[in-house]
């Protein structure tokens, strides 16, 4: 079924060319009200969001993302591409749907909030995933990791999601979605450019890299 | 006269200023270094960028600002007479002034401001950044009133005569860096601090950087005119020789106070935001600000001419072998007009609208300006310092033929190192990159270049060591022996009997300054008042 | 006030060194029209991909009714975008630059393709490469840590290869 889901969810940007990837744009006003968001109004509307996102932002499993200690901006416009069908996920567009925009600011900001998550380490060899984020690779035309994701994964304006503590697996599916372009809500395809040029074996050291990662 | 305070105030500034330098050229080296990938372990972006902000900070600020302060009260005091005006505000300046410089290196070495010297606004940098560098300017404007102060109570006391040469050019520097800091002070007051400290949520970047270009140009102009008196003031005499003209002088002073102000644009040539009018005039003003330096290398070869043949010198070019070139002020007049010529030749380039084109933003820049900075006018800051720290710590100078060998280790190791910076520049290497990842072509032929770069600032970096220890032995020299040489200024060849008060004064020129900047800024500024503009919010780097 | 006749000479010849440069410049920018970019012409940077003109589908090379090509560019940390471009030589191309973040420069090597390009504003220049080959696009402004890694390449063809390629897709590209 997932199979399913991905392949036709691959074809939609096809059809849909002239739709911008997103309907967010940080202008001073959004950041502004992002900013304001209520943490207390979203932790009401978060318990919802425990079943697979944890009680307290921490994932429980492989494929759902912590949340704790994200950048609001970010979880903010993850939560209206959702609700606009610009990322695409089962449960989460009607979810997002439900929610209004002050909701899914509030909702963002109770997340910020939260301590992050902090991962076990492994015993992997990281060589390759410790190169790409902080050299990056010339050849391949990839920055190095840490100068968008900051240098303890913990994100950067305006909204470039902070990664340390991200369950692995779904690093490697958001990886691997954006490489072949199911997910494509990063603007002027900034993501996806990079994705594009990563292998398996990258892609599986860095899920580990940032899995471990501590800020 | 013993000016227990003029020299007290003189050795401490310069103390600070030569602290920071040498502190600035061991980044400098690392620098050069990082870039040229040669030790792998070495290379970070983020020591880079903080290492590249710091090193401009120190020098374009630091080094200079404090060594313009203290080499001017001195000046003031001995050239006038007369103690320093209210030393007690003296010294307010230099505790403002070095409570800034320390509340800004806190960011600047933790990395929380590597935004270059120049700020760069959308990318922000911690508030004590901009608080540090706007503090060190306040204090730099209470020398500029002291100064000016000094000027108009000598003047008061003395009607008709003409004011010292060596006060002169001071107080039009002081003038100078009144108009000159106004701009990088109004972004940094009303963008950046609000902006930085939250009260604002965003800034116009296009407003911020003409503020800066306002200061940017005549601040190099700062940085210069102490170059340029010492020329005036202190190589005559050392050479042996008369000033060849004292009214022509002054005039090239104040012409280059005047059209250094408004040309600010020339920085902007490939900025959206400016409209090509503008870049015209300020253009065209750029190239009129030549004129002063024309005249000052005539006058200063002149006067070196009349040393080398009252010395024996015959023939063409027979003089040049009998000046002093073991005279330390002397040779360094030598090899600074030396790096002038080049260097003027590569800002004749950049001031050249639309070929600027060519070479914007690349290595050539760089190259360009440590020419012209590091070279031209830093190595008179040591030519200054030689002549003036005996006098100062009233103990001789440790050794004056290792003087001599830090001038030429310095003048060859800014060959080594800007000839390669052209080149790379010419080969389209973009400045500020802290290392060539670029999977192309023509980034392999960067190579030699580079190498031959790390080989100049290594020369650099020993000759700015040498330079250190050589002012450190004189200061901490065990000697009983007293050294009680005063400071000696050059007499024109031509008594100066009288001089017409527009020569002798400022007021005149303030208010040709006053309507030139608001024709040449006026508009510009405005503009963005009026336009329909689109402010950025802050982002990190 | 005394200025000796020799001084006097050399102060004519140094003014008339710089009458000579400006003169020159001058010619070059009003009778060869030979500018900087200079449009002052506003934009929101922080919606530009929700804008007409810098929509993410608008982007590259387009030819307009008139035949002008016109070369639409974003720059962003830490690329511009598209990424790989290619453009017809020895024709006149008019580029159109903005930012979606911070201040970003732009110049290809060897060529007069330079522009700063400054959040909240167009950068609009014109200019001619006369010959073909692959150029990199390098970004000339300190933006941020990954500076160095920001460019992209752009490949300039032969003008009739150019045509030629472009003939087939020619209404993809034109329907505006």
């Amino acid at each position: 079924m997932k199979r399913i889901v991905a392949l036709l969810l691959a074809i939609v940007p096809a059809l849909a060319v002239a739709e911008p990837s997103s309907n967010i744009a940080w202008t001073p006003e959004l950041l502004e009200f992002v900013g304001n968001g209520d943490a207390e109004n979203g932790q009401q509307l978060a318990q919802t969001c425990a079943g697979c996102h944890g009680d307290k932002g921490v994932s429980p499993m492989e494929g759902y993302p912590s949340l704790a200690g994200q950048l609001a901006t970010y979880t903010y416009k993850q939560l209206r591409d959702y609700a606009d069908g610009k990322r695409s996920h089962m449960l989460m567009n009607s979810i997002a749907q439900g929610l209004s925009e002050k909701d899914s600011a509030d909702i963002a900001a109770w997340f910020a909030t939260l301590p992050p998550a902090k991962g076990q380490r492994s015993k992997e060899p990281l060589k390759k995933a410790e190169v790409l984020v902080t050299r990056g690779n010339g050849k391949k035309i990839i920055p190095s990791c840490f100068v968008c994701h900051g240098s303890n994964g913990q994100g950067e304006k305006q909204d470039i999601p902070a990664l340390s503590g991200q369950q692995p697996g779904y690093f490697i599916n958001t990886l691997n979605e954006y490489k072949t372009g199911v997910r494509h809500n990063d603007i002027y395809s900034r993501m996806r450019l990079i994705a594009q040029q990563l292998s398996e074996e990258d892609i599986k050291q860095l899920a580990q890299y940032y899995y471990q990662m501590r800020r | 006269m013993n000016n227990v305070i003029e020299r007290k105030l003189a050795l401490s500034h310069m103390s600070v200023a030569f602290t920071a330098f040498i502190l600035a050229c061991f980044l400098g080296e690392y620098q050069v270094f990082e870039r040229s990938g040669l030790i792998e372990s070495l290379g970070s972006p983020t020591v880079y960028f903080a290492s590249v902000s710091t090193h401009g900070v120190l020098m374009a600020y630091v080094l200079t600002t404090f060594f313009i302060m203290g080499f001017g009260y001195y000046t003031a005091a001995t050239s006038l007479e007369t103690p320093v005006w209210k030393p007690e505000l003296a010294w307010t300046g230099f505790g403002l002034s070095l409570f800034g410089v320390l509340l800004a290196a806190l960011p600047l070495l933790s990395g929380k401001a590597s935004v270059l010297y120049t700020f760069y606004p959308p990318v922000q940098a911690h508030h004590f950044f901009y608080l540090g560098a706007t503090l060190l300017i306040v204090g730099s404007w209470v020398w500029c009133a002291i100064m000016v102060v000094m000027f108009y109570q000598w003047k008061k006391a003395n009607p008709e005569q003409p004011v010292p040469l060596a006060m002169f050019a001071t107080t039009a520097n002081a003038l100078l860096w009144l108009w000159t800091s106004a701009g990088v002070a109004l972004e940094a007051v009303f963008l950046l601090i609000p902006w930085s400290l939250g009260w604002t949520d965003t800034v116009d970047p296009g407003l911020a950087r003409t503020l800066f270009a306002w200061t940017l140009h005549p601040i190099v102009y700062f940085w210069l005119i102490p170059a340029y008196t010492a020329y005036y003031v202190f190589v005559p005499k050392q050479a042996g020789s008369y000033l060849f003209s004292d009214e022509v002088a002054r005039a090239a002073i104040i012409v280059l106070v005047v059209f250094s102000l408004p040309i600010g644009f020339h920085h902007l040539y490939m900025d959206p935001e400016q409209a090509k009018g503008w870049k015209i005039l300020h253009g065209i003003g750029t190239f009129i600000v030549t004129l002063p330096t024309f005249v000052t290398g005539f006058t200063v070869i002149a006067s070196l001419e009349i040393a080398g043949r009252l010395r024996g010198g015959k023939g063409m070019f027979g003089w040049i072998g009998s000046l002093p070139w073991n005279n330390t002020m002397v040779l360094a007049v030598i090899l600074s007009l030396l790096m002038l010529i080049f260097g003027g030749f590569g800002g004749i380039v950049n001031a050249s609208y639309a070929m600027n084109a060519m070479v914007h933003n690349t290595a050539w820049v760089p190259g360009h300006f440590h020419l012209i900075f590091a070279g031209t006018s830093v190595i008179m800051y040591f030519a200054i310092a030689y002549y003036l720290w005996p006098i100062l710590s009233k103990k001789p100078l440790f050794s004056n033929n290792l003087a001599l060998l830090q001038l030429w280790t310095w003048f060859i190791g800014m060959t080594i190192l800007t000839t390669p910076w052209h080149v790379l520049g010419l080969l389209g290497q973009p400045r500020r990159i802290s290392s060539v990842v670029y999977n192309n072509l023509l980034t392999l032929s960067w190579k030699p270049y580079e190498l031959a770069m790390i080989a100049g600032g290594l020369i650099m970096l020993s000759s700015a060591c040498l330079f250190v220890y050589l002012l450190y032995k004189t200061q901490f020299a065990k000697s009983e022996e007293t050294y009680a040489a005063e400071v000696e200024y050059a007499e024109p060849l031509h008594a100066v009997k009288s001089l017409p008060e527009y020569l002798n004064d400022f007021k005149l020129w303030n208010k040709v300054i006053a309507i030139y900047m608001a024709v040449s800024f006026g508009i510009p500024i405005l503009q963005f008042f009026f336009l329909d503009t689109f402010d950025s919010s802050a982002w990190s780097y | 006030m005394h200025i000796d006749p020799l001084e006097s000479k050399w102060i004519q010849t140094a003014l008339g060194i710089c009458g000579l440069f400006v003169g020159l410049i001058l010619i070059d920018a009003f009778f060869h029209n030979i500018h900087t970019p200079s449009n002052v012409e506003t934009i929101d940077s922080a919606s530009l991909h929700l804008s007409e003109e810098f929509a993410e589908d608008n982007l590259g090379v387009h030819r307009d009714e008139n035949g002008n090509i016109i070369v639409r560019m974003v720059a962003g940390r830490y690329s511009f975008f598209p990424k790989e471009i290619s453009v017809p030589a020895e024709t006149k191309l008019t580029f159109r630059w903005v930012s979606i973040d911070v201040l970003h420069g732009v110049h290809i090597p060897m060529t007069n393709m330079s522009t700063m390009v400054v959040p909240g504003f167009v950068a609009e220049l014109e200019t001619t490469f006369p010959k073909p080959g692959d150029y990199p696009v390098l970004c000339n402004e300190y933006c941020g840590l990954g500076h160095d890694h920001m460019w992209s390449k752009i490949n300039v063809v032969e003008r009739d290869q150019w045509h030629a390629t472009q003939q087939p897709s020619s209404g993809a590209i034109d329907n505006e």
